[in-house]
């Protein structure tokens, strides 16, 4: 390599040339973290219409369509129920264990899979980043939204189902305070995913690692049985309950199925998560702006 | 290397100026002898972070160039010489590893390359990529019919893009990236492809995007269309810079270049190469404010 290079003959000449340099700018250069956010102001037409159209074409490989998006957690949820319900027990003390289980299910997957789809976010929209020059976090906004959209017809049918299966429950005002929730986990899952898609995008093994993760969180939330039934220790209890996604969980089910104002604690805890997983994501995803785009 | 002495004003303000911008990758080897070599070269600490395995690719030694409005520059050179990185750099798509690129405004790269979502339709695809360049959905409305007319795709724009033949998806980049009035305008080889009718009907849009653009990039083995179109050439060769000037010029120098390659006489092909090489005239990019200020 260094004979061949040694062979090419220096250039005759290096001119300099001066240039007015005031009216250029860095070709692109990540801007200011406000200017940033104005910019995905102005790129909102395109987060939504990315949103939608990938909602409309989510499914279409399936016989049965958008159908698959409600059977998921449904077939979920009987295999659970079956498992850890009939099987081993693990239901004991827990009034209306059906209802408990369908919120914790519906909702685990539905962080579980905005996260999955925001972490691989730019890497699977590899050919659209090299194309265009657009903010980059448009894309793991966009997957956001899409999986906010699905979810809409999910949380329907998970309240329907709540309703309709013995023991019924009534419908009271505190079911309102589901949709705050309901954002907050959404931003919570977004910031999560910016976090992720900059990682999987520079350390491509990460992907590998995520399902794993999702796993033991799964497990780790109170899914199908309760943390009191299983743990003693007041401060390992204490720490189990920061989890964002247990208090979610542990929103709704009160105010679903036992009628019980969430404490402020859970909503607190929440607000933390969600709007401190928010920030991060954006500041750290932004900082890897200009590198997204490399082959 | 010697330096000119007396340093040249730009006048007005220049579209591209690329400062000693440089491209080093580094990608996997199935050589084991190159990976051996690598081993020797670099520390066990250096190693640690990197993938086994890989060496360092260097795409492009530093550049740099000044391209003023009303430029048409011609990227020639054999296969893996850097024209591609160039192009990718001036683009934005990727930042150089050393050195950087500045533009008056956003370059479009108008290129088949540019792979859109295979599961949406095509009408959505030209949406998606119109409103990522930054246009607005009236906009988009307004000039949805000339897309559709300009790839010639009539009603299979309602289609989905993983249905196409790579042709028509080919021409369907194309419409939607010229659908752009861009005021630096990169083109990679786009006009090579489609059938002849729409071989026509690209290069008229492409005609009238160029005289309307600040200044243009043009990549294509075409020699012919390189020296109708250009007011200036550029050689690049294994990433070098051999020649910088004027397209009749350093078109025949590179015919000559790849005419005796052909003909298996590597040793006067270099030679004609390291003469372009000796006779070249480099750059070096002065910021002039900077400058009044470190004569001062």
């Amino acid at each position: 390599m260094s004979a061949k290079k040694a062979l090419l003959p220096e250039p005759a000449v290096v001119q300099p040339l001066a240039v007015d340099m005031r009216r250029l700018t860095r070709v692109g250069a990540r801007p200011g973290f406000l200017d940033y956010l104005v910019q995905l102001w102005d790129f909102r037409e395109f987060i939504y219409y990315d949103a939608r159209a990938r909602v409309q074409s989510g499914t279409r490989r399936d016989r049965l369509g958008s159908a698959w998006l409600l059977l998921n957690p449904i077939f979920n949820g009987l295999t659970y129920y079956v498992i850890f319900g009939l099987l081993l027990q693990t239901s004991g003390g827990i009034e209306n264990y059906v209802g408990y289980l369908v919120i914790g299910i519906f909702i685990f997957q539905g962080t579980s899979g905005a996260i999955t789809s925001g972490a691989r976010s730019i890497h699977s929209n590899k050919s659209v980043v090299q194309a265009f020059n657009f903010p980059r976090a448009t894309l793991p906004i966009g997957l956001n939204i899409r999986e906010m959209m699905a979810n809409v017809p999910l949380i329907l049918a998970m309240l329907l189902i709540i309703v309709l299966i013995p023991p019924v429950e009534k419908i009271t005002w505190l079911w309102v305070l589901i949709i705050p929730a309901l954002l907050l986990q959404a931003l919570f899952n977004l910031g999560v995913g910016l976090i992720l898609a900059r990682i999987i995008s520079r350390v491509h093994d990460a992907t590998h690692l995520l399902p794993f993760f999702m796993r033991a969180w799964m497990y780790g939330s109170a899914i199908f049985y309760s943390y009191e039934r299983f743990v003693t220790h007041p401060e390992l209890l204490a720490v189990l309950k920061m989890n964002p996604l247990f208090n979610v969980i542990d929103i709704l089910r009160n105010c679903i199925l036992y009628a019980q104002p969430p404490t402020w604690q859970s909503w607190a805890t929440l607000a933390v998560w969600a709007l401190g997983a928010l920030l991060v994501g954006l500041v750290f995803f932004w900082q890897g702006e200009e590198s997204y785009g490399r082959g | 290397m010697v330096a000119a002495e007396q340093v040249l004003d730009v006048e007005g303000h220049p579209c591209v100026v690329v400062d000693r911008a440089a491209m080093e990758y580094r990608v996997v080897t199935t050589d084991s002898e190159a990976v051996a070599q690598e081993r020797r070269d670099t520390s066990f600490m250096s190693r640690l972070g990197r993938r086994p395995n890989t060496v360092t690719v260097r795409a492009l030694y530093e550049l740099s160039l000044v391209v003023e409005r009303g430029e048409s520059v011609g990227i020639i050179g054999r296969n893996g010489s850097g024209k591609s990185t160039l192009m990718k750099l001036i683009s934005g798509q990727v930042r150089p590893s050393s050195g950087a690129v500045f533009a008056s405004s956003t370059p479009i790269m108008l290129g088949v390359n540019a792979a859109l979502m295979p599961d949406l339709s095509g009408h959505q695809n030209v949406v998606l990529g119109c409103l990522a360049m930054g246009m607005s959905r009236q906009e988009i409305d307004q000039k949805f019919a000339s897309i559709v007319e300009l790839c010639g795709l009539e009603d299979s724009i309602y289609l989905p893009m993983k249905s196409y033949s790579s042709g028509m998806a080919s021409r369907l980049r194309f419409a939607i990236a010229a659908s752009i009035d861009p005021e630096i305008l990169l083109v990679d080889e786009a006009l090579n492809t489609g059938d002849a009718q729409f071989g026509d009907r690209s290069k008229r849009r492409m005609d009238q995007l160029r005289e309307q653009a600040g200044c243009v990039f043009l990549v294509s083995h075409s020699l012919d269309t390189i020296t109708k179109m250009c007011t200036r050439v550029i050689w690049l060769d294994k990433g070098h810079l051999i020649m910088d000037g004027d397209p009749a010029e350093t078109v025949r120098a590179y015919q000559d270049f790849t005419g005796q390659l052909a003909k298996g006489n590597n040793l006067s092909a270099a030679t004609i190469r390291d003469e372009a090489r000796a006779n070249l005239q480099m750059t070096e990019v002065l910021a002039r404010s900077k400058m009044r200020r470190s004569r001062a």
